[in-house]
């Protein structure tokens, strides 16, 4: 069953409406809640740096690493990638400015407003123009070829979360420009250098000067770092897994998407996503990427809208027939480890639909 | 010096040495403090005439002092969102730390109208340091004319209660032109000011009664104008008109102005109108024909803005345009704003602007 491209056009009337009765209504209550995002996760970064420095057991040793990795996930997930999307920008704070927001990982965020915020979505799940899907490192749909390295993806997914501040900091450089060309090479060299000057800033904070400053608690400070940054890893990491890689995600061909209208692309945005669900404190834990599905048809609206809106995202889908897709957690990241492990090996892409 | 503060400002020490958090842990403890930000308290409110109010303000540690004929940043928050206006400061510079802003609501001004309603004693407001160069000079000519309109009193109020405190001997011719004397700003202190100093010889001009201000109303009265240096303040056609008649007697470099921003209304008009951009940064202009989209006008001018998905999604064309009127293609929403931050690619320009590009 597919629309027409009148009730495509219609579509994309009624989520323009959606999108700027938010839009007019943004206010104090949207003010109010980054900035106490900010406050906790201020206070939780400065508890847990102070645990972990002035502590001498592993009860406090525990609790450090977890008021630092919540620290790192609030402002990493609902302060960094929600300000660096615009989302504050009507409030005129430079503490909250798209374009000069740098945030606490390896990441420069530069880079991540060229390949996030525009490439990633404008041209979400675009086979070849979408570089995150499967991060250039795992097969997570049929359509994808197959390539030997595939085969040990479940164990590639594995080290990718481990690591994946690293992943996402290094996926901004896109190495295959580089051999591509000339130009590309400068580029890459340019943008090799932006990185390992972040990196080294990243590193030389949480492995140099922060356990130096704790004398004799120097190995505990250090390994406390390195524990909360691993938590910040895995824990983004299997968040935005759920995002677009879950059973029932599309993926879409570039020809298919030539010429695309503002409502086919609000389409491809309700087509290629899932949401997970959860309590209030845990979509703030995911910077309200759990609720992927609102974030892309409306990437600089306030996340905490999100949830507020999505019943009537919902509805709109229903009326227009299409899939809404949602799940718990175990549930959503459960396919796409499922997924990770099918798509390993060289399976054919199902026969095309006709349309 | 450098070293210290390039220290304290890095971002190693995240979020330790974050000015910002410090300063709003400051502001539990006290909401004036602040060590990277001007915090003043509104000490007092008066009514100065109406439609018009005074605030006297106390100024946190940080505030440098002001001469006479300055004016102020002040930010206020409205809604969530931050505005900055700058406002001449009528009060005098003096030891105790309390400066006044003298406020004219503005038919549909968003800031001013909130000043009115919304600040009261004890709020607290963040201040922009003083700046402008409508300052009289030391020593000072024997004898000066002020010149002003409407809310351009302000500045020369400062001027004046500068000169009565430290008691100079100059001649200071001061001509006001208002509506009707009734409604005059400071007009109760200025009579008395006159009345007690010699030197002050005042000129209110009420166009209500005395009709249009023009050369000749000031040729009755001061005579020697063309002899003296002049401070002018006040609304945009007023000072065209005197500079006009300055320039025309020869004495333009005698003139000293200061213009406040009005704010340019809206223009309702459907019809798509040329305008010309001014990009601040790159020191270029384009023309946009009032339809297409800047980013796309701007191109065509031969600028190349960045920009990513040229639908309003990334937010990589997104810059300050310090002033003039545009609309949002996708919403339709009018931003006349200064300081607001927009979309290229989907916005049109209603009026010249000029954009941080």
């Amino acid at each position: 069953m597919s629309l027409t491209t009148a009730e495509i056009d219609a579509l994309g009337t009624e989520l323009d409406a959606l999108r700027n009765e938010v839009a007019a209504d943004l206010g104090e209550r949207d003010a109010a809640h980054i900035r106490r995002v900010v406050q906790i996760a201020r206070g939780s970064a400065i508890a847990g740096r102070a645990l972990l420095m002035f502590g001498f057991t592993p009860v406090s040793w525990t609790l450090g690493v977890g008021a630092l990795a919540t620290a790192k996930i609030l402002e990493n997930m609902e302060i960094g990638h929600n300000v660096m999307h615009g989302q504050y920008d009507w409030m005129n704070d430079p503490a909250l400015e798209s374009e000069t927001y740098e945030w606490d990982n390896v990441c420069d965020s530069g880079h991540w407003r060229e390949y996030h915020n525009y490439e990633h979505h404008t041209y979400t799940n675009i086979l070849g123009r979408d570089r995150d899907v499967g991060y250039g490192l795992l097969r997570i749909s049929p359509e994808q070829y197959w390539h030997p390295k595939h085969l040990v993806q479940p164990l590639s997914n594995i080290a990718l979360a481990l690591l994946f501040q690293w992943g996402v900091g290094l996926h901004g450089l896109d190495p295959t420009r580089a051999l591509k060309s000339k130009t590309g090479r400068a580029r890459f060299k340019r943008e090799w250098r932006t990185f390992a000057k972040k990196a080294g800033r990243q590193l030389g904070k949480d492995y140099v000067l922060f356990p130096l400053l704790a004398l004799g608690n120097a190995p505990r400070v250090f390994a406390g770092n390195l524990a909360a940054n691993l938590i910040r890893n895995v824990w983004t990491n299997v968040i935005i897994f759920c995002g677009h890689f879950p059973e029932g995600a599309r993926v879409y061909t570039r020809e298919e998407t030539r010429h695309e209208s503002r409502g086919a692309w609000y389409l491809r945005q309700l087509q290629g996503s899932a949401n997970i669900e959860g309590s209030s404190l845990f979509h703030v834990m995911t910077g309200h990427l759990s609720h992927q599905i609102e974030h892309h048809l409306f990437p600089d609206l306030p996340a905490h809208r999100y949830a507020e809106i999505a019943p009537r995202v919902r509805e709109i889908c229903e009326r227009y027939g299409l899939p809404y897709n949602t799940g718990s957690f175990w549930q959503q990241y459960g396919s796409v480890l499922g997924k990770i492990f099918r798509y390993a090996l060289p399976t054919r892409a199902a026969e095309p639909q006709p349309a | 010096m450098t070293t210290p503060t390039a220290l304290l400002s890095s971002p190693w020490f995240r979020p330790f040495n974050d000015l910002a958090a410090i300063d709003d842990l400051l502001a539990q403890m006290h909401p004036t403090w602040a060590l990277g930000r001007i915090k003043a308290r509104v000490l007092r409110v008066a009514d100065e005439a109406p439609g018009t109010k005074t605030f006297v303000l106390r100024p946190n540690g940080r505030w440098p002092g002001h001469r006479a004929g300055q004016h102020v940043g002040l930010e206020v928050e409205i809604a969530g969102t931050r505005h900055q206006r700058r406002y001449s400061i009528s009060s005098a510079p003096g030891r105790e730390r309390e400066i006044a802003i003298t406020v004219k609501r503005q038919p549909g001004g968003k800031v001013s109208g909130w000043l009115h309603d919304h600040l009261r004693v004890g709020t607290v407001v963040t201040l922009a340091a003083p700046s402008g160069d409508f300052v009289l000079p030391s020593p000072l000519p024997t004898r000066i004319l002020l010149l002003s309109a409407g809310s351009g009193i302000t500045p020369m109020m400062a001027m004046l209660r500068d000169l009565g405190r430290r008691s100079i001997r100059t001649e200071v011719a001061f001509v006001h032109v208002t509506r009707n004397a009734a409604s005059t700003i400071f007009g109760a202190e200025l009579q008395a000011r006159a009345a007690r100093s010699g030197a002050l010889d005042l000129h209110v001009h009420a166009t209500a009664s005395a009709g249009r201000f023009d050369a000749a109303s000031l040729d009755q009265l001061v005579p020697d104008w063309r002899e003296r240096p002049t401070w002018l303040c006040g609304p945009a056609s007023f000072m065209a008109a005197c500079r006009a008649q300055w320039e025309a007697a020869g004495g333009a470099e005698r003139l000293h102005l200061e213009s406040f921003g009005v704010m340019p209304q809206p223009s309702t008009a459907d019809s798509a109108t040329s305008s010309e951009i001014r990009c601040a940064r790159s020191e270029r202009v384009f023309t946009s024909d009032g339809n297409t989209p800047l980013l796309v006008a701007a191109e065509q001018g031969g600028l190349r803005p960045r920009y990513g998905c040229r639908m309003g999604i990334c937010h990589t064309c997104s810059c300050v345009k310090t002033s003039g009127t545009v609309e949002n293609l996708r919403t339709g929403e009018i931003s006349s704003e200064p300081g607001e931050r927009i979309q290229l690619c989907i916005s049109r320009a209603r009026t010249d602007c000029t954009l941080e590009l």
